[in-house]
């Protein structure tokens, strides 16, 4: 909670800030997690404006996270993925990396959208 | 399952051990243990660090041609499982490592070769430059004894055979 990610695709937010983790532990959102964040930065025409309350994918994290196959990935930011209620992407693009965890957690429209899945 | 090679040291990454950072470039640099990731981290050139492949390749310490390096290789195409052919695999590995090892050591004893004549050769230059150390250039002239005996030498010199006119 507090933190700021980076919104990586062209929905129009450029910061948000986290303000609730929506997964089952109480340690914060982790990579492919669900969050409540608030709009710190936007651009002037987007879809999303400022000061706005919206849902979002965490896409990269650098804390790193296991795998199911044992091995750890880590990422060089922190980025999210604005989504509505029901977990559909705003924007029509994603960019950089995203992991290829988010099919586990079903949101294989973001993965479609991705430039490249590590 | 893939055995990948880790970026800073070239060795093995098994399944489970290690860590992979992901750029923003989605290039994936992956580790096989801590210290490797810390290296990287350090912005360590894996050439110039001495314990890693990258560098004893580099320096000729390892062997870098070689036929039997052909066969690990990195493949895309799923292999349609076969016993024969999996059993003739499981052969030839043997086969290959044996090969491979007697290949390293060989070279291994190549490299050392000239290593011997180019340690006597420093050793008597040492000798003959440094002697004084241990004896004084002074001490030696005095007592004869304690350097080589002198030969005697004829020399072919026209010796004064024509007095020095005035």
């Amino acid at each position: 909670m507090g933190t700021k990610l980076k919104v990586v695709d062209n929905s129009g937010a450029k910061l948000v800030k986290c303000i609730q983790a929506l997964n089952a532990t109480k340690k914060g959102a982790k990579l492919g997690d669900t969050i409540v964040a608030s709009v710190k930065e936007a651009h002037p025409n987007g879809k999303v404006k400022k000061g706005k309350v919206v849902y979002g994918v965490v896409v990269r994290a650098a804390m790193p996270r296991g795998r199911c196959d044992g091995s750890v990935v880590k990422f060089d930011d922190n980025a999210v993925v604005l989504v509505d209620k029901q977990g559909q992407p705003i924007g029509t693009r994603v960019f950089g990396p995203v992991p290829h965890e988010l099919r586990k957690k079903k949101h294989v429209k973001i993965l479609t959208l991705a430039e490249h899945i590590a | 399952m893939r055995l990948e090679k880790c970026w800073f040291c070239s060795s093995t990454v098994y399944p489970g051990h290690g860590i992979q950072f992901v750029r923003n470039d989605a290039k994936v640099f992956r580790f096989c243990r801590s210290k490797c990731h810390k290296n990287f981290k350090m912005k360590r050139n894996p050439r110039k660090v001495k314990w890693t492949k990258a560098y004893r390749r580099l320096h000729g310490k390892d062997m870098t041609q070689d036929s039997t390096f052909e066969f690990e290789r990195k493949r895309n195409r799923p292999e349609r499982y076969d016993r024969n052919l999996t059993e003739n695999t499981l052969k030839a590995i043997k086969t290959i490592d044996k090969v491979r090892s007697r290949r390293e050591a060989k070279h291994i004893e190549n490299r050392k070769k000239g290593k011997k004549a180019q340690e006597r050769r420093e050793a008597r230059n040492e000798l003959d430059q440094s002697i004084s150390m241990i004896k004084a250039p002074s001490v030696l002239k005095e007592d004869p004894s304690l350097t080589l005996p002198k030969i005697k030498v004829k020399v072919s010199q026209p010796q004064a055979e024509e007095p020095m006119e005035e």
